[in-house]
């Protein structure tokens, strides 16, 4: 059934492109002529790049976990991380496919056939700037893609300044457990965005010295890191008030937890905070937000 | 030695490894507290964090890991005698491919199962576990009277074949992290964090342990063969019908309390019977005990190995098993 | 004692079984269950035993019908003795016998004394005692066959049923097994009925024969009125020379051809 649906929609699609041939390639409004006009991207983040940088209009096939922006919904999936569908990456035509650094047989496939491939790997946080303006380079949007990394850039300076000087509160930062329940707590180590993030809107990280992206700990560890602040993402789904509050009382049960005594715990949804795309200062904003409350009315 | 005196020498030694597991281990873990501090009454409780890691982190999962490895290990014991064979464990009739599959659902598809204070994913996954149970008595019941081992057997790998095929089409569904996340729930977490579960799963590992007192004398009949043994006077149908729910049960809790911990149910009957002997009344309440303690020990070994980082216990279990398992093939060739 | 009269008995729809078996198995007397693979002679072992319902008649022990005597009750007045004993875990000699005993104790009694003085008893009547400390699965084919006896004799059952015991033995454990069931019948009065396929065994030790073909029973009676020529050529199509043989002392059957099947 499924493969029907992606022949019938590579079909139309061929179809769509066969019929619009004439006006060619290179005449798209803003890129540069010779650039990738057919851009195929397996990774979410860098679909969100690409549109941030106004290469919207290139793309032609995104990956089946993308959700952001609104009009990369629009577009035909390709599959994504554990198993893309080479197939109709190869018929879609496409002149760059953005994929997964460590997706070595992937690129080799895409080389044979003789297509382009553009490998992302995912990086601290001053990785999502430089990744733009390349990528900008690669498509033929750099001065776009410069503008836009410019303000993002921008933005995370203003929190780094307005929280220096600030005293550090311990933060804890979890971005998966049990819903409704503190079991199987997956925490942000000292590696990664996210630590990064917490870095940088001035707080101390109470897994900072474990050397991992993730960290998996039990109630007794969080009990003995006493955090003064809790930021548990959800994402995946949104959460009704009513769920977002029995998500906050989950926490209740570790009543000598100074972020419990003192109602500093946050429940942040949306996957603006676990995709690593031009978003993420939004999120970083809200991460700073909890963290240092005052921080936007500071220098 | 006459047996009664066996039997008291044999409780009582094991018992008391049990007890001691279950007072020490509380004791240990990756932060320091101080005993006193735990049970000073003048610090109100959410004032002390030491008393809150012994009641709320270490003595729950001390009591989950107890409770545990006690109906892995016992489970263990009756399904090998009820399928006459030394090598079966709690998860060869498809138990904890049925509990896996309903842990995954859970963590995969957004519903809301919480009950009692009990979360969505202990409540699937012993659904999956019941249904598991039931299709399996179902299918090796469904052509002659009585229990057919061999039909069980068959019955049991079917389903944990076809179990297995249900679990990789949802983790197609799924995405990156909640693969992830079913892949740790299958090798077993004890980190309980309330005595909710535990009060929640021992109603069902209680009538477990009620029916396994008084199997013992018909297991051994029962490993002679099901003709001898009714031919002795046991009531061979009505026999394996307790063994089967009792075991099924009490692994079906197990298993959506502290995940499905591996190699408990095969380690700690051979090792008890390498001690013991081959008569069930020893063997039994010895093995209980004894899984009780082996899992406490590896709950501790778990969470203070990669301090702050907490190992999934089924690995270590695993970790034990393997050269265990290598030694006994040595031995025994 | 133990009587089968006018059974009837099939494992499923269109699978071979007993018609109509009536079998007479007097106190005191040692009976051979003759015939061939398929006659139906572990059925009737099983039957007779309690552990399977005649589908019509009745099996009765001492005139009481037998599915209606409890189990453990049965278990006490007839001890059945296997074709083969596996066992999945390495019990000691002693405790297999011992549980001979489990009829006679209560719901979560444990054995007594008296109950290791009746093992030991078994196990040398058996002539196994010094194996007592043994693991079963390490013993001999012979040796294990005299335990499972000694296991059947604790029961202290006035009957036994014996399904194959020497099948699986060689003609040294052969005798053994047939001079300790003669002893068994002789000295202790133990009644019993063997079902075999061996002729010769069966002519050493049974004083009464049932000839079973095909779930009918042939011919029944003593010894020597029931084994000749005839019934060996009705049972399993061989012309066989029928004989007293002076030195053995009882019948002894040497086959000697095929014949050809009669429709």
């Amino acid at each position: 059934m499924r493969s029907l649906v992606q022949l019938a929609t590579a079909a139309a699609l061929i179809a769509a492109v066969a019929c619009a041939r004439p006006e060619a390639s290179g005449s798209r409004p803003g890129a540069q002529p010779g650039a990738p006009q057919r851009i195929i991207s397996i990774v979410p983040a860098v679909t969100e790049m690409l549109f941030a940088i106004g290469a919207g209009p290139q793309v032609v096939a995104v990956s089946s976990f993308d959700t952001w922006p609104a009009d990369a919904l629009k577009l035909p999936k390709v599959g994504a991380l554990l198993d893309p569908d080479i197939e109709q990456v190869i018929r879609l035509r496409p002149d760059l496919v953005i994929v997964y650094g460590a997706e070595s047989e992937l690129r080799a496939k895409l080389g044979r056939a003789g297509i382009k491939t553009y490998p992302y790997v995912m990086g601290g946080l001053a990785n999502l700037t430089k990744t733009m303006r390349d990528l900008g380079r690669q498509v033929g949007r750099a001065a776009e893609a410069e503008a836009a990394a410019a303000a993002i850039d921008a933005r995370f300076d203003a929190i780094r300044r307005r929280v220096a000087g600030r005293p550090k509160p311990r933060t804890l930062l979890v971005f998966g457990r049990e819903p409704g329940s503190l079991r199987a707590i997956d925490a942000s180590g000292g590696v990664g965005f996210l630590s990064d993030i917490v870095e940088l809107a001035g707080g101390e990280n109470v897994f900072g010295a474990v050397k991992r992206e993730s960290v998996r700990v039990g109630t007794e560890e969080i009990l003995a890191a006493r955090p003064q602040i809790v930021i548990d993402l959800h994402y995946g789904r949104d959460l009704a008030p009513d769920q977002i509050d029995r998500e906050r009382d989950a926490w209740k049960s570790l009543g000598s937890l100074p972020a419990v005594r003192e109602g500093k715990i946050a429940i942040l949804v949306g996957n603006q905070f676990v995709v690593p795309g031009p978003r993420l200062v939004d999120a970083a904003e809200a991460i700073a937000d909890v963290v240092h409350p005052q921080w936007r009315s500071g220098r | 030695m006459p047996l009664r005196r066996r039997i008291f020498l044999t409780v009582a030694l094991f018992g008391a490894v049990a007890v001691a597991a279950l007072v020490l281990a509380p004791m240990v873990g990756s932060a320091p507290i101080s005993l006193r501090r735990v049970f000073d009454r003048s610090i109100p409780f959410t004032d002390n964090p030491d008393a809150q890691i012994f009641f709320i982190s270490r003595l729950p999962r001390t009591l989950a890991a107890a409770l545990v490895g006690a109906a892995l290990a016992a489970s263990g014991v009756v399904f090998q005698a009820l399928l006459r064979n030394p090598l079966a464990t709690p998860f060869t009739l498809g138990v904890s491919s049925g509990a896996a599959l309903g842990a995954m659902l859970a963590i995969t598809f957004p519903v809301s199962l919480a009950f009692a204070g009990v979360s969505t994913v202990p409540i699937a996954s012993f659904a999956g576990a019941l249904g598991a149970v039931a299709i399996v008595y179902f299918l090796s019941t469904v052509r002659r009277h009585g229990l057919s081992t061999t039909v069980l057997l068959l019955a049991g790998i079917t389903l944990n074949a076809f179990f297995s095929s249900l679990i990789l089409f949802v983790q197609y569904l799924a995405d990156f992290s909640q693969t992830m996340r079913t892949v740790r729930w299958l090798m077993g977490d004890l980190d309980v964090g309330s005595y909710a579960p535990i009060l929640a799963a021992l109603p069902f590992l209680l009538a477990g342990f009620a029916v396994f007192a008084w199997l013992p004398r018909a297991l051994n009949l029962l490993t002679l063969g099901a003709d001898a043994a009714s031919a002795r006077g046991v009531d061979v149908v009505r026999t394996q019908r307790l063994a089967f729910f009792s075991a099924s049960l009490a692994t079906g809790a197990a298993v959506s309390l502290g995940g499905p911990v591996g190699f408990i149910g095969i380690i700690v009957p051979h090792l008890v019977r390498l001690l013991v002997g081959a008569d069930h009344r020893l063997v039994l309440p010895a093995s209980a005990l004894f899984g009780a303690a082996f899992l406490i020990g590896c709950d501790v070994a778990a969470r203070t190995l990669i301090a702050p980082m907490v190992l999934p216990v089924g690995i270590l279990t695993a970790m034990i098993g393997g050269p265990f398992f290598l030694w006994l093939l040595i031995r025994r060739g | 004692m133990l009587q089968a009269a006018d059974v009837t008995f099939a494992y499923g729809p269109g699978k071979a079984g007993l018609h109509g078996v009536s079998v007479d198995v007097p106190g005191g007397s040692l009976v051979g269950i003759l015939g061939p693979n398929g006659s139906g002679k572990t059925t009737l072992l099983r039957l007779l035993g309690g552990m399977l319902t005649p589908a019509s008649g009745r099996i009765t022990i001492d005139g009481r019908d037998v599915s209606r005597v409890p189990r453990r009750q049965l278990a006490r007045q007839i001890a059945v003795v296997a074709q083969e004993t596996r066992l999945a875990f390495e019990y000691s000699v002693l405790e297999v016998v011992l549980m001979g005993r489990y009829p006679h104790l209560g719901a979560f009694e444990l054995e007594s004394q008296d109950d290791v003085v009746i093992a030991r008893e078994a196990l040398a009547a058996t002539g196994t005692l010094n194996l007592e400390d043994r693991l079963f699965p390490t013993l001999s084919g012979g040796e294990k066959q005299r335990v499972v006896i000694a296991s059947a004799l604790a029961q202290a059952a006035d009957l036994m049923l014996l399904d194959e015991p020497t099948a699986a033995l060689d003609p040294g454990y052969q005798i053994e097994i047939a001079t300790l069931l003669r002893r068994l019948n002789a000295e202790r009065g133990v009644t019993m009925a063997v079902a075999t396929h061996d002729l010769n065994f069966a002519a050493s030790i049974c004083d009464r024969l049932v000839l079973l073909r095909a779930g009918h029973v042939l011919a029944a009676g003593p010894t020597a009125d029931v084994l000749t020529r005839e019934t060996v050529r009705a049972l399993y199509d061989v012309d066989a020379d029928v004989r007293f043989h002076e030195d053995a002392g009882h019948l002894t059957v040497v086959p000697l051809r095929r014949t050809r099947r009669e429709a």
